[in-house]
């Protein structure tokens, strides 16, 4: 970023400069970029008090982990920590257990109503998340199940997108692999845990994070389903401290809350850079 | 992951001789369906049903909190979503839109016959543009009438305002960066990375940063402006600057998410397209548009199409930024069905406005399958 006003010297040619002018600029944008995370941070390490006469520090004044501490040990942070851990994990290995095993039968096996099978699922790919909330609301509240796990998860696991990816990765794999298997005496299910789950491993943990991601972020149903504080995922506990927080009198505690949000996502986003992109790429259809 | 070792020694299990004849002739069906079971029962209870019962919803009077007030009423709800008392139609109503959907006709004109889009496709778009803007935009409530919905379409309009501001800016951004990040380099990656980050945040986390960055008082950006002797702007509740503000807010989000497609497209383009056009002489602008664009168009559209999706659900960031102030300016789609069902406690209407924005979402979708097929057939 300190080469964008590189003075032009003989024997540089153009390009040269240009190349210059454009690292520069790219330089100068991304740490614009990063600026608000390193912000947050800087805050919710900064004391409470010093943050009322500045906020505008990128560097923590008069560090202290305090707000951290406050984090765990007032409000229900910590309980929507849990109820976000719970509904994310069980949504993810739910999704990838009911989408390989679909996705392969749909990949690999002729059966009757097969036909119907494909468009079926291939139609829910066109339901917009965030449209069906109302009769989801309606279903479950018949039931008397909101504000519960199940309630939080269910409708998440219904995603008929897990299935396409599996199904396009199970196709991809020579058929010969499987005759291998079942010359040799395996049954069906033995095959598909045996030889092809390990197969598809790598599928397996992109779309796991990629479901992992959507489902911690996820907003809106949880909104609408878990109306009882105790129920608040981390992200709709989050959202709910924004309004009261107004005044900022503890705007270092409510930054230390988002960056305990924020921390699991990132951490997972650093291991699995590649793995998250990929199930990106997978997941919208760009290969 | 070895394939060969784990299998090969387990006997396969005696088949049950019970019903063996029916069980033995269907046994593909059996065992396929076993697979398929869990996933399509989930899939139908919580991802097909509600979409019926939407439909059905829609139809009737549905009070949230009198079960016993449940009366059908036709298509009443779609009636009040759209009906208006005393409609006029004049020519200059909306005026500055309708310019712009002229425009919009010009361009896909000079499109077509630069063979950019296929004849037919762009016999439709014209014929949408002149429909909408032409006559349905000169539609509005005469001095004495009113939208029997003007929430409504406050909301759709804010949320159409959303979509057209918010695609080209994040498109065109997440395009130049690629065009720029897509290298092999350590840095390149380093930056991809940096691009990236914001899109792992969740909504609240977002609203959290960007909620104080944009505050007059205490946010980055006001003691920015203050530090070259301006004005601090309040953005948020600002009428004219608050949309402006939510979509830099969602462009810093998710930016990195449209990045990441565009460099896998970036990446299948023929390096020897390039190579020939550095020979023929091309300067950059001249290899984009006649290389690169053609190289990436599949993936220009699928960006395009999955942004406007996006965009047409946004609803956490204004939500708990500006609950959709400053005096409705901000309130989108999503919000006015939430409330239409959880304030007003009219789910059947609700159910109405969520079929609407269904259909409009099948729309951009029908239009992607058009784009992206075009060059097959």
């Amino acid at each position: 970023m300190t080469t964008a006003t590189a003075p032009a010297y003989d024997g540089m040619s153009r390009q040269r400069i240009r190349q210059l002018l454009i690292a520069g600029l790219i330089g100068v944008v991304a740490v614009l970029w990063i600026t608000p995370m390193v912000w947050m941070v800087s805050l919710s390490l900064s004391d409470n008090e010093a943050l009322q006469t500045n906020t505008t520090s990128l560097v923590p004044i008069n560090p202290t982990l305090s707000n951290f501490g406050d984090v765990f040990s007032l409000g229900l942070t910590p309980r929507w920590l849990i109820n976000s851990v719970i509904v994310t994990l069980v949504t993810t290995i739910a999704t990838l257990v009911l989408s390989a095993m679909a996705g392969y039968a749909i990949a690999r096996l002729d059966f009757r109503g097969k036909r119907f099978v494909i468009p079926f699922v291939l139609a829910g790919l066109m339901v917009p998340k965030e449209a069906m909330f109302i009769p989801q609301f309606l279903m479950f509240a018949e039931v008397g199940a909101h504000n519960t796990y199940s309630a939080l998860a269910l409708p998440r696991i219904a995603a008929p997108l897990g299935v396409f990816i599996m199904m396009q990765f199970f196709q991809a794999i020579p058929r010969e692999v499987e005759e291998a298997a079942s010359i040799d005496g395996a049954s069906r299910w033995q095959t598909f845990t045996r030889v092809l789950l390990p197969m598809s491993v790598p599928a397996l943990t992109a779309l796991g994070i990629f479901t992992f991601v959507l489902t911690w972020n996820d907003y809106l149903w949880p909104l609408v389903s878990a109306t009882q504080p105790e129920m608040f995922t981390i992200t709709t506990g989050l959202a709910s401290l924004q309004g009261n927080f107004a005044q900022a009198t503890a705007l270092g505690s409510l930054m230390a809350r988002g960056v305990v949000a924020a921390i699991p996502l990132l951490v997972l986003f650093v291991i699995f850079q590649k793995r998250l992109i990929r199930g990106i790429a997978l997941g919208s259809g760009g290969k | 992951m070895s394939v060969d070792s784990t299998v090969g020694t387990v006997p396969r299990q005696a088949a049950s001789t019970d019903g063996a004849g029916w069980l033995a002739r269907h046994r593909k069906d059996v065992e396929a369906w076993g697979f398929l079971a869990p996933f399509m029962i989930v899939y139908a209870i919580f991802l097909i049903y509600p979409v019926i019962q939407a439909l059905l919803m829609s139809v009737f009077n549905w009070d949230l909190l009198d079960p016993g007030q449940r009366t059908f009423v036709g298509l009443d709800n779609y009636a009040r979503m759209f009906g208006a008392q005393g409609l006029t139609w004049d020519a200059t109503h909306l005026l500055g839109w309708r310019i712009a959907g002229g425009v919009v006709l010009v361009g896909v004109a000079v499109a077509a016959a630069r063979d950019l889009v296929a004849r037919r496709t762009a016999t439709i778009l014209a014929a949408a543009t002149v429909v909408v803007f032409g006559v349905l935009l000169g539609l509005h409530p005469g001095p004495d009438g009113a939208w029997s919905d003007a929430g409504f379409w406050g909301a759709f309009g804010n949320t159409i305002v959303f979509v057209l501001m918010s695609t080209p800016v994040i498109v065109g951004v997440s395009l130049l960066l690629a065009l720029v990040l897509s290298g092999a380099g350590r840095v390149a990656a380093i930056l991809r990375a940096v691009f990236f980050a914001p899109y792992v945040l969740s909504v609240a986390v977002l609203t959290l940063i960007w909620g104080f960055l944009l505050n007059p008082d205490l946010g980055l950006i006001g003691r920015a402006l203050a530090a070259v002797g301006l004005e601090p702007i309040s953005w948020l509740t600002d009428p004219s600057l608050a949309m402006p503000a939510i979509v830099l807010t969602t462009l810093w989000w998710t930016m990195g998410f449209n990045l990441v497609l565009f460099i896998a497209g970036l990446q299948d383009v023929d390096p020897t397209l390039y190579e020939a056009a550095a020979l023929d002489g091309a300067n950059a602008v001249q290899t984009f548009f006649h290389v690169t664009v053609p190289g990436i168009r599949r993936t220009i559209v699928l960006v395009t199409v999955l942004q406007v999706i996006a965009s047409f659900q946004i609803f956490g960031q204004v939500f708990i930024m500006t609950r959709g102030g400053p005096g409705g300016a901000t309130r989108v789609l999503i919000q006015h069905i939430y409330e239409s069902g959880f304030r007003e406690f009219r789910l059947g209407y609700a159910a109405a406005l969520s079929v609407f924005l269904f259909v409009v979402m099948l729309g951009a979708s029908a239009a992607q399958f058009r784009l992206l097929n075009e060059d097959d057939s």
